[in-house]
């Protein structure tokens, strides 16, 4: 996906940002990004969890959008540079520079939908659309591959990414606790999870809440992640492993 | 190119070719709006297509028409109300072409 993401942006050299967004309504799951350059990801987090845009609006109606001016877009009052400045300041001088915008949907299964979007700093145009469709056709073939390929695999990247704060926090209480790098973190939580025969997403959480006694971060977007007792219990045991023997692993 | 759905008049003095479609545009014939498009701006640096008397088009017609847009000028005559205008607006397509409303 990534390596599609950086055709795009030798292609739209206006692009300041990219995202692939993909919605599988299959599992009841929100839409998620996927896959993003640039600001791409913050942009399409943000309207999805809100303030609405080119992207929910290419999932729901299904058809490429354009935007000339995005800050003032009369369809979307609520997505203005005020907002991405107060969610991502950090890009503030990105934002600044963000005009135009579009976004294409494409199909790739029953029920499993994907948008291509980019953001730049220029007025959006036709070729702009019509570049986003190529390429939404290269991104729809190409998960159609990986869903043939591995019918959960794409199914788990999304619930992935529904917990990914969780996720990265757990991460990082195990990379302190073994010292080990992120890669082996994430071995660790994918083996535990799959011994316990527990949820990842729903492990993640457990470890986050069992170690800061608090809830773990989750999206705005979607149903909270709540994990059960057995999982709680998968998540102490494993903490209760490794802090014990932190070099075992 | 003529066929009984999309049919193109020639350009005329100073006016740009008018491609006229008209009953359902989907995925089953919209290959053929699309090539009626392209043979359409192929000669010309503009175009006009009129929607006036099109039941129902969707994303692939949107698809198609921002497709042509990106290589020709596009002017686009539809009805005032209706899907059609709802589909330009969501999309943003009424942006980039000149749009005509017919009552």
């Amino acid at each position: 996906m990534h390596r599609i993401l950086e055709r795009m942006q030798s292609d739209l050299l206006d692009a300041l940002g990219l995202a692939i967004t993909v919605h599988d309504k299959r599992d009841d799951e929100q839409p998620s990004v996927l896959a993003a350059l640039g600001v791409g990801a913050d942009f399409a987090d943000a309207q999805l969890s809100g303030t609405g845009g080119p992207v929910p609006d290419a999932l729901a109606y299904q058809v490429p959008v354009l935007s000339l001016d995005l800050w003032t877009d009369d369809r979307w009052p609520e997505l203005t540079l005020a907002t991405m400045r107060e969610r991502a300041p950090e890009h503030e001088s990105t934002w600044e520079q963000v005009h135009g915008a579009a976004a294409v949907p494409g199909v790739w299964a029953d029920d499993a939908t994907v948008v291509v979007c980019c953001t730049l700093s220029q007025p959006a145009s036709a070729s702009t659309v019509a570049s986003l469709i190529t390429y939404e056709q290269l991104v729809s073939a190409a998960l159609i591959t990986t869903a043939a390929e591995n019918a959960s695999a794409i199914a788990d990247i999304i619930t992935v990414l529904q917990s990914r704060g969780a996720i990265e926090q757990a991460k990082g209480a195990l990379m302190g606790l073994v010292r080990c790098d992120a890669e082996h973190a994430w071995k660790m939580l994918r083996r535990a999870s799959q011994e316990f025969n527990v949820k990842l997403r729903e492990l993640a959480v457990a470890l986050v809440e069992h170690i800061s006694g608090a809830p773990a971060e989750q999206p705005d977007t979607g149903t909270p992640i709540t994990p059960d007792e057995r999982t709680r219990e998968a998540a102490r045991l494993m903490w209760a492993a490794l802090s014990e023997a932190p070099l075992a692993q | 190119m003529t066929n009984s759905q999309f049919r193109m008049s020639a350009a005329e003095a100073e006016q740009p070719p008018v491609v006229i479609a008209t009953g359902d545009i989907d995925l089953a014939n919209v290959n053929e709006f699309q090539d009626v498009l392209t043979s359409a701006a192929a000669d010309s640096d503009a175009i006009t297509v009129d929607l006036s008397d099109v039941t129902y088009c969707d994303s692939a017609a949107v698809r198609a028409l921002f497709a042509v847009a990106a290589t020709t000028k596009l002017g686009l005559i539809v009805p005032a109300t209706g899907t059609i205008m709802t589909l330009l607006t969501i999309s943003g397509l009424d942006r980039v072409a000149t749009v005509t409303t017919r009552d």
